[in-house]
């Protein structure tokens, strides 16, 4: 192969990003020719890099099998969740991890899995931390992008169907409808990010129901997403990419945002939270940025579950709970 | 072996060997094939080169460099919202001294860690990140300094002696810092993890001048609790071990000093031997019949195991507050 300077700048740009010990652990990558820019200072490969987590997380499959470990954990400590319905089909529903106080605020969990995995009882894992403060945990299952024909719209429909369904029934399970927040993470962060700019008049709710949220490592721009090899699975259209990128909205944004991203995320993740942040600024919306410190896509998460962590921390706050 | 496979000294296939373990994750390293000429065997199934590696956190954690780092930034995140832990010195010289970070109710119950680093690394202040888990609990957090292995001639019984005057000096201040010394608990972590052992199985009415039920509890993070496999393994090089060493400071063969309850805590990810040290000692002191919990912390490496005791909801974390009878706050 022609080895040109571009080719080893290329190459030693995404070890830079990666950070030394995660570089150390993954294979060097082959030298190549860099091709055309397609977002920002990056060719298609890059940007496919940086919209595919195991490039930066080589300890995800470890990570994956610790938070259904830890989920399941919960499950052998807490009392079996209640599970409710919030619409007609099976996926439809939510488990709620109930606290004991009387009329207890709400915290809503959109799990993440690039919108096409993951189930709401192998990401319970945070729900201790949530009981033992005084709030419910609702944690939603909701259809995946390959089953609902590669359409992000009924994914964020359910879920803000699932909100709306906490506010008229919160007072049946003990929680306080006035005091619902939401978070997520990585793709859920996404699909949570976009209940912020929802018109809850469609769906029977009030305008202000969120009264917060914390956003980890999420996406809040779809158009870098669309034009990497997400778009392979996800069948992005103009108006899915507008509708659900909530960084267009911000006008609708009327409560507190928390965001949050690790410093060994990869360059748009750590980007997309960054950007999303400064915008919500510039709008004169309250907003507040976390950064995790060594942290990668797959361990910030982790930190929900710890009163002291840096989203555990942040949840409780959010939630005058600390 | 045919001369052309010959690399500086090294096979082809030791070579291949060496690859497969720099570039997989720990999950790959374990799972590898061996593709070199196993040696005679030094312990149970090992040979030379696995018992030197079943002692070598970096070839079962390759994030090791991360994960401290991760810790040294969370501690200095600990002293942003606690202030700075209170400095007393518990011996002569400068390294003999630990930080306390106090809880906020009076005559408090304490818990006192002992860091890890392989004998040879480690101050008390990359280990602040844990302080939350205790004080906001309602106890105090005491992390301690001593020397390291390479600052006292290789030797461990002079390190031994260090941490246990450490603890003496707990016990008979706590008073000063608003502590509790009939409810004096102990931690460690690795080589943290061995001293805990061996605080549990201290003779201190003998030896220090404190009662013999100083420690009302100890937990073993990741420990080692018989030093032979240890003294076999290339940790000799820069550890002195004598026969004395070995049989003094293997906590597994002093069960009947263990005078409180022990709780024994490692992850799946770690190495087999520091794995099975657990395992062992957990079950010899069960069959001892005294009392003793292990807790596995599925899919956590030596150092991921190390960093939840900052989490009251981990294993960890859990496992020191049950033993001092605490709860998460």
């Amino acid at each position: 192969m022609d080895m040109t300077r571009r080719t080893v700048l290329a190459s030693g740009a995404v070890v830079a990003a990666g950070g030394a010990a995660q570089a150390q652990a993954q294979a060097q990558p082959a030298p190549r020719e860099r091709g055309p820019l397609v977002w920002m200072n990056m060719d298609q490969k890059e940007l496919d890099d940086a919209y595919d987590q195991s490039v930066y997380a080589p300890n995800q499959p470890q990570l994956g099998k610790r938070r259904n470990a830890n989920s399941e954990l919960v499950r052998k400590r807490l009392a079996e969740p209640k599970r409710f319905s919030y619409g007609t089909t099976p996926i439809e529903s939510m488990e709620v991890w109930t606290t004991s106080k009387p009329n207890a605020p709400v915290m809503v969990f959109v799990h993440g899995g690039a919108w096409r995995v993951g189930l709401a009882r192998e990401h319970c894992y945070a729900a201790e931390l949530y009981v033992n403060a005084g709030a419910h945990y609702a944690v939603l299952d909701f259809i995946n992008v390959d089953q609902a024909g590669g359409d992000l719209m009924p994914m964020a429909e359910q879920i803000r169907r699932a909100i709306a369904w906490i506010g008229k029934n919160a007072a049946s399970f003990g929680g306080d409808p006035d005091r619902i927040y939401v978070s997520g993470h990585s793709s859920g962060a996404h699909l949570a990010g976009a209940t912020l700019v929802t018109d809850w008049a469609a769906f029977g709710a009030p305008a202000g129901i969120v009264k917060g949220a914390v956003l980890c490592s999420g996406i809040y721009d779809l158009k870098p997403a669309r034009l990497s090899k997400r778009g392979a699975y996800v069948k992005f259209t103009d108006a899915m990419e507008d509708a659900l990128s909530t960084q267009r909205h911000l006008a609708r944004i009327n409560c507190p945002v928390v965001l949050a991203y690790g410093t060994y995320e990869t360059p748009e993740f750590q980007r997309q939270s960054r950007d999303f942040a400064a915008a919500l600024k510039v709008a004169g919306k309250p907003v507040t940025l976390l950064v995790g410190e060594g942290y990668n896509h797959f361990e910030m998460p982790e930190t929900f579950a710890s009163p002291y962590g840096l989203l555990g921390r942040a949840v409780l706050e959010q939630m005058k709970l600390a | 072996m045919a001369s052309s496979e010959i690399f500086n000294g090294l096979s082809r296939r030791s070579l291949i060997a060496a690859a497969a373990a720099m570039t997989g994750g720990a999950a790959l390293a374990q799972n590898a094939p061996v593709a070199r000429e196993k040696g005679p065997l030094v312990w149970m199934n090992m040979d030379q080169k696995e018992l030197d590696d079943a002692y070598d956190q970096a070839v079962y954690a390759p994030n090791r460099a991360t994960v401290l780092k991760r810790c040294v930034r969370n501690s200095e995140l600990v002293r942003e919202r606690l202030g700075a832990p209170r400095r007393f010195a518990y011996g002569p010289t400068a390294i003999e001294g630990l930080d306390v970070f106090s809880a906020r109710t009076p005559n408090a119950p304490i818990m006192l860690f002992v860091h890890g680093g392989a004998w040879r690394a480690g101050l008390a202040s990359q280990y602040h990140y844990a302080a939350e888990t205790f004080v906001n609990a309602g106890a105090h957090y005491v992390v301690i300094d001593f020397a390291n292995v390479g600052d006292v001639g290789g030797s461990l019984l002079t390190m031994a002696d260090q941490i246990r005057r450490a603890v003496a000096w707990t016990y008979k201040n706590a008073a000063s810092f608003g502590g509790d010394p009939e409810r004096l608990y102990i931690s460690g972590h690795s080589s943290g993890g061995h001293w805990a052992g061996v605080l549990l199985t201290t003779d201190w009415q003998k030896d220090y001048a404190v009662p013999a039920n100083c420690i009302k509890g100890g937990v073993c993070g990741s420990g080692m609790f018989d030093l032979k496999p240890v003294r076999l393994s290339a940790r000799s090089n820069y550890v002195k071990f004598t026969d004395e060493t070995e049989q003094k400071l293997s906590a597994q063969r002093h069960l009947d000093k263990i005078v409180a309850p022990v709780a024994v805590v490692y992850g799946t990810d770690e190495t087999p031997e520091f794995q099975r040290q657990s395992r062992d000692f957990a079950a010899a002191v069960k069959g001892a019949g005294k009392p003793v919990t292990l807790s596995v912390m599925e899919g956590y490496n030596h150092f991921e195991v190390m960093e939840q005791l900052g989490n009251p909801y981990s294993l960890f974390g859990r496992a020191a507050l049950e033993v001092m009878k605490l709860r998460p706050a």
